[in-house]
């Protein structure tokens, strides 16, 4: 209906004013992109939408609704004194995780990109750790660096690494850098998957110029290589980013026994708020927070790197 | 540069997609569509899971009463006690909140106003027939909102074998018994260890108000929450002393109770606080454990426990449900049908004939006799959930911090509340 309606309307007017037509353009793909909209509307804008409006409201613990408070939640934020250390914590968390991700799997890419026997398999075990649930995978971690029970624990006090079971659960930074370790696994094989599909978009040709020139493997990769891989590479990063930023599941495992706040980042200490400080309000705050930060950062990689200059 | 911009546009759409926390909405099996003939009302009852026959237990319960009284049906919602109080948040905070809740506080709702004050909602015998001390401690400003539903008590239990190996004859009495016993205990290097204090995020609460009970301290002065009293800090400061001096288990303040009492199943540890259901977890896990049971050692040796009352509350949705509420409340209350849940779940009952009529009290001796001098959480006070929280996620830094300033914060968190 709308494009029988358009349509003539389009053609009355004069064809160099590009602006008009672009916008009648939009309103005729309106039909198709509105499922999408409502889509995206529906599950995204709502409920974010609803969040910030939560930021702004006085909540009782149960979630009845006291009217508004300005700015109290975000203003109890900045009063929270263990802040800085969760705002560390959580660049610690997203710049280590991601960067040792993203050079585990440039390697792993390239290993696999080459031809040999038995890659298949190879590629298979690599994918395993994203079809098995993350909450498994942290927890078979969890039971095996249990102090009491834990056959990790057990094995490094055999084989004489250990004189007793050590607590690496049990203690902030050892957790933490352990939830790290787990991070790292569960996000290899995305990021080694999108990186090796951007390898098998680079021609052959392309390299073995390269080689004529008389560059070396490793000129090659630096020269060559890796400036087509820029895409491939933004795509794994950004996705990366906003993921390890958002994760909850593994922090909540590892860490989630343990007393304090010294081994939470922004995410976990959300759910700190809601569930042990029955704070609503407060939460939504950083959550919006939270999000400003993602955002941040992620124009500023863009900003920085410039991930998808063409040149 | 246009590919730019639709990149921010998608990874902002993404960011925020991830950001989001999920907005709760529940249209499961909400529709009281009265098809079933004029007349008929439906009852939504939200639980939490005690054990893996709970929902089997209320399934009967709800057949016998439908049975009953055909022109009422219950619709039965059973949440792990990991998520039923986010369950029930957002189902307040939505409007659709239940009709009938078991829970353990019941306060934050009174206070929000949604409750039927508890007369309201059971008849005059079933009303009159729950224990005093459990009334007491389910009312709100003089009025009764909820109805105390099953109860608990703590207990230390101990291996015998480890406390005669270590020469000890008589379970500890007192903090500084507690104390000698599981540093003689460590000290044999056999790799068991004393006194297993729980202190991570389960329910370090618990172990927390049971020393502190346990030296006269309390968490309440009636009006505000106080965390910060010479009681507690000088209970607080005697945990700390078993941590240092290494009569409990290492790193205290990241365990947590349930793993905790299996490695006490197990034989790992010799002496741990425990609960009526321990009883049967012994049997079923390690039943050539050689154990037994006695009061929890006190500051000065006095019998005090920390009591657990759940509730069942209901709501003040639409009053033409009231009817059904009641009748519902009393069919679960009458005798047979209540001791039936209590026992099978095995908890200890609140109620007068409960208290006559249930199958454990053998079984549960030692707990009963402790009922007396049991003192419970403040739970009626509406800061007590977020002290509650902060007890959970603070007070392991004993460990590593001093005590006074671990129960500054809690206190901060108790004031902020």
């Amino acid at each position: 209906m709308t494009t029988t309606a358009t349509r003539p309307a389009a053609r009355s007017t004069d064809r160099p004013r590009g602006g008009r037509s672009r916008w009648a353009a939009t309103v005729r793909a309106l039909p198709w992109l509105g499922p999408t909209l409502l889509l995206m509307a529906g599950v995204v804008f709502f409920p974010a939408g609803y969040m910030a409006w939560t930021s702004f409201r006085d909540l009782s613990q149960f979630g009845v609704d006291n009217g508004p408070a300005g700015l109290d939640n975000y203003a109890r934020l900045l009063e929270f004194t263990a802040l800085p250390r969760v705002l560390l914590n959580t660049v610690v968390w997203v710049v280590g995780v991601v960067v040792v991700t993203v050079l585990l799997s440039l390697g792993l890419a390239q290993f696999l990109d080459k031809a040999f026997p038995g890659r298949r398999f190879v590629r298979l075990t690599i994918i395993v750790p994203w079809a098995a649930s993350v909450v498994m995978t942290t927890t078979v971690v969890y039971y095996g660096l249990d102090p009491f029970y834990g056959i990790i624990n057990a094995f490094l006090v055999d084989v004489g690494l250990l004189d007793q079971p050590y607590g690496f659960t049990r203690n902030a930074v050892p957790a933490f850098f352990t939830a790290m370790g787990i991070a790292v696994f569960v996000s290899l094989p995305f990021t080694t998957y999108t990186l090796l599909a951007g390898l098998q978009t680079i021609p052959d040709d392309v390299r073995e110029a390269a080689q004529m020139d008389g560059a070396g493997p490793w000129a090659t990769y630096r020269r060559i290589i890796l400036p087509l891989l820029r895409p491939a590479l933004a795509v794994a990063t950004i996705i990366n980013i906003i993921n390890v930023f958002n994760s909850l599941p593994i922090l909540q495992v590892i860490t989630g026994s343990i007393p304090g706040y010294n081994a939470d980042t922004t995410t976990t200490l959300i759910f700190k708020f809601i569930r042990a400080d029955r704070q609503i309000d407060t939460a939504s705050a950083l959550s919006i927070v939270n999000f400003l930060i993602v955002l941040a950062v992620i124009l500023v990689y863009l900003k920085v790197v410039k991930p998808m200059r063409e040149d | 540069m246009r590919r730019l911009v639709s990149l921010t546009a998608a990874t902002m759409a993404a960011g925020l997609a991830l950001t989001a926390c999920g907005f709760g909405g529940d249209d499961g099996g909400s529709g009281d569509g009265g098809s079933d003939g004029g007349g008929s009302t439906s009852l939504d009852l939200l639980v939490p899971q005690y054990s893996d026959g709970t929902t089997a237990l209320w399934d009967e319960i709800i057949a016998s009463f439908e049975e009953a009284n055909p022109d009422i049906t219950v619709n039965l919602e059973v949440q792990s006690w990991d998520n039923i109080n986010d369950v029930i948040r957002t189902k307040v905070q939505a409007g659709e909140a239940p009709d009938i809740l078991n829970i353990d506080a019941f306060s934050g709702f009174a206070k929000d106003d949604l409750l039927y004050p508890a007369d309201e909602v059971v008849s005059e015998d079933t009303f009159g027939d729950f224990q005093e001390s459990f009334v007491d401690n389910a009312s709100l400003d003089g009025t009764v909102y909820g109805l105390p539903m099953i109860a608990s008590a703590r207990a230390l239990f101990y291996n015998e074998d480890v406390l005669a190996q270590a020469g000890i004859t008589e379970p500890p009495a007192t903090w500084e018994d507690l104390l000698a016993a599981g540093s003689a205990i460590s000290a044999l290097g056999t790799g068991v260890y004393g006194y297993g204090m729980p202190l991570g995020s389960e329910e370090a609460q618990a172990e927390t108000s049971i020393w502190t009970f346990g030296g006269g301290g309390s968490w309440t002065d009636g009006d505000a929450i106080t965390v910060e009293t010479p009681e507690n800090l000088a209970a607080v400061e005697f945990m700390k002393r078993m941590i240092d001096e290494g009569a409990t288990q290492p790193d205290p303040g990241a365990t947590d109770r349930t793993p905790m009492l299996d490695v006490f199943i197990q034989g790992s540890i010799a002496m741990a606080v425990g609960l009526p259901p321990t009883i049967g977890q012994i049997e079923e896990r390690n039943p050539a454990l050689n154990y037994g049971i006695a009061p929890v050692p006190t500051q000065d040796g006095s019998p005090v426990t920390l009591g657990v009352a759940d509730h069942l509350m209901a709501f003040r949705n639409d009053d033409d449900k009231q009817d059904a509420i009641r009748a519902f409340l009393d069919h679960f209350f009458s005798t047979e049908v209540y001791l039936s849940f209590v026992d099978t779940e095995g908890f200890l009952p609140t109620t007068k004939s409960g208290a006559e009529g249930t199958a454990n009290a053998e079984r549960f001796a030692d707990f009963l006799a402790l009922l007396p001098d049991a003192q419970f959480y403040p739970s009626t006070n509406e800061a007590w959930a977020a002290t509650q929280g902060a007890l959970q996620n603070l007070l392991g830094q004993i460990q590593t911090q001093d005590a006074v300033s671990v129960l500054q914060q809690i206190q901060a968190s108790a004031d902020n509340a």
